[in-house]
């Protein structure tokens, strides 16, 4: 089944249109962002629930995107009407012309050429197997409420279980002079969070499931709610671990947030423009090991950050961001492109039409090898398992790593010995870890759970992943 | 629109309810290194609608809830449809009964921020000039930085009679210093200010320029092994969210805190200072409506309260405080140069650094710490802290300087022993 386009949009389109011609007369390039997009977050746990639209997952509006021929200049707005668009123009007008006012002596304004955009129409939506409305709040709270029931029952030591899921439904339509592009897509998510107590130390175990697609996903937990409820008990015997450097395994979850964290935001082209990344340095150059292929991409992957043009109507890429080892190419947004005078890449994404668009990442992953788990644990003297990532913080310009992760499993001549370590925080410098690579299992794993800021701001659906992956890495 | 939304909560039969309008108009510029790169604009107007379903469950009684957005211009039929679903979902929520807030209409509560005495443009070219003020040399300067200055008006109603309504300012935004020698390195700073405070900024940026100078100085990480550390600024910040977080009502009455009224939470032999925390209402009024006031949080060591919203207090059994965002802490007993007077490693700029409130670890990876020690200060770079506030909070030594901003305002600094860093072998 194919995701509906929005009503709202669709009884806007034509208003919307004489808006742009509007603006049209009045500047060299003009575009607007529409945005109908909804949300429902559910949240069974041992003596709560909540179903409801999330703040951050709900919204409906507009951003107005001009350039005068030198400089732009963005107005986010919610209410349109046949009479305010006088009003909406001159509103444009006044922050055009309002550059003076936001800056003191010393400090002067960016000179942009105008976007020379190829005429474009589209209109896509993506696919679901069950539509999480048509299933009901209802359905998909007894469900939740079945594994909480059955996740509490595993141990009297288990303090909470909570069994949550979130979707979204959005329509996004994208006009300027030359392009017409709308798109519909939808995405769920839902993870279990075990709680578990041992005295004053409180110890929690996260698991994410996610897809581009409706509550097909719902029956992924099921298996797994055994499993997590065991893992969280094992934290409760965990051990901080003895600092130093280990050959390590990641799960594709570790192996995701460090594709992510450590590299992932260093390719973001809007950072090449304020010479915030070291990357800017190495493209054509080695960063990693032979056996490392990046991707990042809307149309990399089928997952949450899946889409079929981007906040700024450029089309979807997948992008090679590392080809064995050798650093290729960044990934863009249409200003950055402009300034770097490169194709930009479908990474301009802004959180929601309130906010600016930046260069974000989509689906980012490395790709498979040949290996089996098996066969890299085997190869190991003494190390560690690395599993359930917690989270992480780019540094571009720096190239250092902050990743926080919830367990190493300890490794002793090829073989698990069963004993655990928690909390774990890796650190080092991202071509040393990303060199050390010396063995990828095949299988890929992408996760799309959480959320990804640029800083502490900004947030948008992501998702990452790749094999498990051998590496030399410094814990902490 | 309040009215429109209440006259389909009528026609609906939804007796109870809570509306939140917002208003906000904001002005943002962005730039980079000297040059204004976007100019941007806000204006928007939400309304966030909470109904309220009372109910039976197995012969007890149930209140579910379920939150949904009006958004400005929808049409009564899509309102209609939007509450009717909400409602039906608030039916099926089965939470324990809790009582709503009630109130009447109270006067409009403006705000006595120096912001509201100037436009949002005049605000964002006050704290441009106060950020750029340092910024005078080729060697180190500001990379690049975001300014937000924001006007929001509140008002919130609900079924049982509450209607406030209160304007808030608040400049915000980040910065990132480059220093190009010996080493090319940046370093990430925040702001937030709810009074024109262009001196506090311009102090702030002066000590950030200072650091990233000190951190292209730094080429190691520490070695490995255990230190005294010294925290500050918005790390210590985050170490005391631990308190505010402990004392939630919604952790206790999940049992995920076991503090009760009394405790001397760091426990009944503390070797280093023991904390006094105030809770500070920085908004007149919570989400849900409530009045807020300043607190006391923990005196001498002591929990003295739990705080909450509505409903985890009710299931308690306290009076509702509504949410605080902000603490205040009386400073320490040492000033920084008695808590230098012996080897430590002071991190002042970490990757992200985080306090987990659960498990009471906190670490993070260290962009920037000075190590000394016994002879001479060295700046470092790498590595991580690992630490347990339920190791070192009986042994915390806090400075009598002071550290402010729209958070917090208490000690700069406190000095932890025997904590655990992962640095080079």
């Amino acid at each position: 089944m194919k995701v509906q386009e929005s009503l709202f949009i669709q009884k806007k389109k034509a208003l919307l249109k004489r808006l742009l011609d509007m603006l049209l007369e009045q500047y060299p390039y003009a575009s607007i962002l529409a945005e109908d997009t909804k949300s429902r977050n559910y949240n069974v746990s041992r003596k709560n629930m909540s179903v409801g639209e999330g703040e951050r997952g709900t919204f409906r509006g507009f951003v107005v995107k001009v350039s005068d021929g030198k400089h732009y200049a963005e107005y986010s707005f919610n209410q349109i009407s046949e009479e305010n668009l006088e009003d909406i123009c001159a509103h444009i007008k006044e922050l055009v012309e309002s550059s003076d006012e936001l800056m003191p002596d010393g400090v002067c304004e960016s000179e942009y050429q105008v976007p020379m955009e190829k005429k474009a129409e589209f209109s896509g939506s993506t696919e679901y197997e069950i539509d999480p409305e048509t299933l009901g709040d209802d359905a998909i709270l007894d469900h939740l409420t079945a594994i909480k029931e059955k996740g509490l029952a595993v141990s009297e030591k288990i303090l909470d279980c909570h069994a949550v899921s979130s979707y979204q439904k959005y329509t996004k339509l994208f006009l300027s002079g030359d392009r017409v592009m709308e798109q519909s897509v939808m995405w769920m998510t839902c993870f279990l969070y075990f709680v578990a107590a041992k005295g004053e130390e409180i110890k929690t175990y996260y698991k994410p499931y996610s897809n581009l697609g409706g509550a097909e996903v719902l029956s992924r937990m099921d298996a797994d709610i055994e499993d997590c409820a065991k893992a969280v008990l094992e934290l409760l015997e965990s051990e901080p671990i003895l600092p130093g450097e280990y050959d390590c395994i990641c799960s594709p979850d570790v192996t995701g947030m460090i594709v992510h964290e450590a590299f992932g935001h260093g390719v973001e082209m809007d950072m090449f423009v304020k010479k915030r990344a070291l990357a800017e340095q190495y493209v054509g150059k080695r960063v990693a090991s032979d056996l490392v292929t990046m991707h990042d991409g809307a149309s990399a992957a089928n997952e949450v950050a899946t889409y079929f043009f981007d906040d700024e109507g450029t089309m979807a890429h997948d992008t090679t961001v590392i080809e064995k080892g050798i650093l290729k190419s960044g990934i863009s947004d249409l200003q950055s492109a402009l300034i770097l005078q490169t194709e930009p890449t479908g990474n301009g994404r802004r959180e929601s039409f309130r906010r600016k668009a930046y260069t974000r990442m989509t689906n980012t992953f490395f790709e498979g090898g040949t290996d089996s788990v098996e066969e890299m644990i085997a190869s190991i003297q003494y190390g560690f398992l690395l599993e359930n990532p917690q989270n992480g913080m780019e540094d571009p310009k720096n190239w250092g790593i902050q990743c926080m992760v919830n367990i190493a499993r300890e490794i002793r001549d090829g073989k698990l010995t069963g004993k655990i370590f928690s909390p774990i925080v890796l650190t080092g410098y991202v071509p040393d870890l990303l060199k050390s690579i010396s063995m990828m299992s095949e299988n890929v794993r992408l996760s799309g759970s959480g959320m990804c800021g640029k800083g502490y701001k900004e947030w948008v659906k992501v998702s990452d992943g790749g094999p498990y992956i051998k590496a030399k890495i410094r814990l902490g | 629109m309040i009215e429109q939304i209440r006259a389909v909560l009528q026609q609906l039969g939804i007796a109870e309810y809570r509306i939140v309008e917002s208003v906000q108009e904001s002005v943002e510029s962005f730039f980079v290194r000297k040059k204004l790169d976007l100019k941007r604009r806000t204006d928007l107007t939400d309304y966030s609608v909470v109904v309220f379903c009372p109910h039976e469950k197995n012969g007890r009684q149930m209140l579910g809830a379920s939150a949904v957005n009006i958004h400005p211009g929808m049409e009564t039929e899509e309102i209609t449809e939007t509450l009717q679903k909400a409602y039906q979902a608030a039916a099926l929520v089965c939470n324990e009964y809790y009582e709503l807030n009630a109130g009447e209409k109270e006067d409009f509560v403006a705000s006595n921020s120096r912001f509201a005495g100037q436009s949002l443009e005049e605000s964002i070219r006050q704290i441009v000039e106060a950020l750029y003020a340092s910024d005078t040399s080729e060697k180190v300067f500001i990379n690049s930085a975001e300014v937000f200055a924001k006007r929001v008006v509140r008002r919130i109603v609900n079924s049982r009679g509450v209607d406030v309504s209160y304007e808030t300012y608040l400049v915000s935004g980040e910065y990132v210093v480059q220093c190009i020698e010996p080493r090319d390195v940046e370093t990430y700073h925040q702001f937030s200010y709810d009074d024109a405070e262009p001196d506090a900024l311009r102090q702030d940026v002066a000590e950030a320029f200072t650091m990233t100078q000190a951190r292209a100085e730094a080429d190691r990480p520490p070695k490995a092994g255990e230190y005294t550390i010294l925290l500050s600024g918005k790390n210590l910040q985050e170490i005391l969210q631990y308190y505010c977080g402990r004392s939630s009502a919604g952790v206790i009455y999940q049992k995920y805190s076991n503090y009760q009224i009394g405790d001397h939470v760091q426990g009944n032999a503390v070797q280093g200072d023991v904390l006094t925390i105030y809770m500070k209402a920085k908004e007149p009024y919570s989400d849900e409506g409530i009045p807020m006031k300043d607190r006391t949080l923990m005196e001498n060591g002591a929990l003295k309260m739990f705080h909450g919203g509505l409903k985890y207090s009710y299931y308690i059994g306290i009076e509702p405080t509504g949410d605080y965002h902000s603490i205040s802490v009386p400073v320490g007993s040492r000033t920084m140069e008695e808590l230098k007077a012996s080897p430590y490693l002071h991190i002042v700029s970490f990757s992200d650094f985080q306090m987990d409130i659960l498990s009471g670890h906190f670490g993070g990876e260290i962009r920037l710490a000075f190590l000394y020690d016994g002879e001479k200060v060295t700046p470092v770079t790498g590595g991580s802290v690992n630490g347990s506030i339920l190791e070192v909070q009986g042994n915390m030594t806090f400075s009598k300087e002071r550290y402010r901003n729209d958070q917090y305002e208490g000690p700069y600094a406190v000095r932890m022993e025997n904590v655990k860093v992962a640095g080079i072998e």
